[in-house]
């Protein structure tokens, strides 16, 4: 067909209504990212302890800054939002829980139960260091 | 690196008002996406206001009183009428965007404010609510939707199956081919070009399943690929959106596993 | 140049790489096998590391079952890490060039740093 215009394409991204699974879906992708970039600090941490007491104490000073605790709290909310739906996907692999409704519950059951051992480590983690 | 925005010829314009009511009581405005293939200009979205006291309930309705009685250049697919055809396949929505349904079983009252009605999502448009649907039909081609069989078929009677072996098939046969799920999904979005997209896949599964064919293998053989079958990530909006209530990703999900058990 | 072809020869391509299965169990399997060694690191960092000196630390290390536990940790996350980023350049990545410098230098940055964090495992468990 000849036009004068080349056919275009319809807007997808720019109209699409944002659904809980498909907001986890990508979230599940964008903490995925994320959890190798940590990947490389974990490296970091080992290879420093390897190097010695002196690279050991500057590596744990860096994570106990305050850009380091931060980091280490994404890192930390990323790793059980990724476990947690990571469990919810291999059900669904298994074939169980793929209608909408059962979608729905075990979606937000993964918000619950993130933010739950999120804030439990973290709780953890100040109570050990006495109060942080 | 995949183009997550609109290419400049495809950036959508600010449209028309077409018309405006006075005086009428139930007044529904609908923004719909226009795109003239005759001219050169890029698509728009025009609006219009319809009076719901004289109007069908559902959106098609709305539309065929448009094209009727406003603005005959409107132009879309439609056949049934009731939900068998998927014709009149495109993404209705409200303020938080839309999704993907059947103009003629999507209730007006179900959307809160202006009606945005598009086109299905990232497909080439031929013209206004058109898309051109080639490429998903000729996928849909390439996986043999037919029944396959080398034994010859008994000459008195048709090929058996058992009530178990038919009951699979529920879920699966229902779907009309609409294109909704597959228009739906992300990573159709971003690579339709190979991946099956999700109704194709439960198309698929549907003559994989059957009892009555004999060339199964050679049907998981043809989808099992990174990119045809493996573009599935399990996003979920092929389901959400299915218009007929089938669940494209739990068929996905079923020819996954049937190639796991055969390794 | 390809919109000669026909719409079915676009579709057929280079036919199916009868492939993906294998890629798709991997992933998998290490899904299920970090399930258990990340609780148990979570936990390790907890309560030990938190507040450790750098004896203390070492000493954990060293301690049986901790230096296994953490290369294997290092090894499944490894490995899934590379998984899930091979599918994220598969998506999105189109250019061919870009997609095979992108894929293989991943791949190789993937296992030098794995190899190094397990050699510091090593060094430590059996170092003086």
């Amino acid at each position: 067909m000849i036009t004068a215009h080349k056919q275009p394409l319809s807007p997808h991204l720019q109209i699409y209504r944002p659904q809980l699974t498909s907001m986890m879906s990508i979230l599940h992708r964008a903490t995925g990212v994320f959890l190798s970039l940590g990947t490389l600090v974990m490296a970091y941490w080992l290879i420093a302890a390897a190097k010695g007491p002196e690279a050991y104490q500057q590596a744990q000073s860096l994570l106990g800054s305050w850009v380091g605790l931060l980091l280490l709290f994404g890192w930390s909310f990323s790793l059980f939002y990724h476990l947690c739906n990571g469990i919810r996907h291999l059900f669904w692999d298994a074939g169980l829980g793929t209608d909408i409704k059962t979608a729905y519950t075990t979606g937000k059951l993964v918000w619950v139960v993130t933010f739950i051992l999120t804030a439990l480590t973290w709780l953890l983690a100040f109570s050990m260091t006495g109060g942080g | 690196m995949v183009q997550f925005t609109l290419p400049t010829d495809s950036a959508v314009k600010k449209g028309r008002i077409v018309n405006k009511l006075d005086g009428v009581k139930n007044v529904k405005k609908f923004k719909i996406y226009r795109y003239d293939p005759e001219t050169v200009d890029n698509p728009r979205i025009d609006t219009y206001e319809v009076d719901l006291d004289n109007c069908g309930p559902m959106v098609l309705d709305a539309l065929i009183k448009i094209k009727d009685e406003i603005d005959p250049t409107l132009t879309f697919r439609r056949s049934c009428r009731e939900g068998i055809c998927g014709s009149c396949a495109m993404n209705i929505g409200g303020t938080i965007g839309g999704t993907n349904t059947l103009a003629c079983t999507k209730p007006i009252a179900d959307i809160n404010g202006t009606v945005k009605v598009y086109p299905l999502p990232h497909s080439e448009v031929l013209k206004d609510l058109v898309p051109d649907l080639t490429h998903f039909h000729t996928q849909y081609t390439s996986i043999s939707p037919w029944l396959q069989t080398q034994t010859q078929p008994p000459p008195d009677r048709e090929i058996l199956q058992s009530k178990e072996d038919r009951a699979l098939l529920d879920g699966l046969y229902e779907c009309i081919l609409c294109a909704c799920c597959s228009t739906s999904c992300p990573s159709y979005w971003w690579n339709g070009e190979r991946f099956l997209g999700p109704a194709v896949l439960l198309q698929a599964y549907r003559w994989i399943v059957d009892s009555r064919d004999e060339m199964t293998g050679d049907r998981l053989d043809n989808v099992e690929d990174p990119f045809r079958l493996y573009r599935c990530h399990t996003i979920m909006n092929c389901t959400n959106t299915c218009p007929k209530n089938l669940n494209p990703a739990k068929a996905i999900v079923e020819i996954k596993k049937m190639l796991v058990r055969r390794r | 140049m390809d919109n000669l072809r026909t719409p079915l020869s676009r579709v057929r391509l280079w036919g199916s790489a009868r492939e993906g299965t294998n890629t798709f169990i991997a992933q998998r399997l290490t899904a299920i096998a970090l399930v258990p060694l990340l609780l148990w690191f979570v936990a390790v960092v907890i309560f030990l590391i938190v507040k450790a000196d750098y004896v203390t630390f070492v000493s954990w290390i060293r301690s049986s079952w901790n230096t296994e536990l953490l290369i294997l940790l290092i090894l499944v996350s490894f490995h899934h890490a590379h998984a899930g980023l091979h599918e994220v350049v598969e998506d999105y990545v189109h250019n061919e060039i870009i997609k095979a410098i992108t894929m293989v230098s991943m791949k190789f940055l993937v296992i030098g740093i794995a190899v190094a964090s397990v050699l510091a495992v090593l060094q430590i468990a059996l170092g003086g």
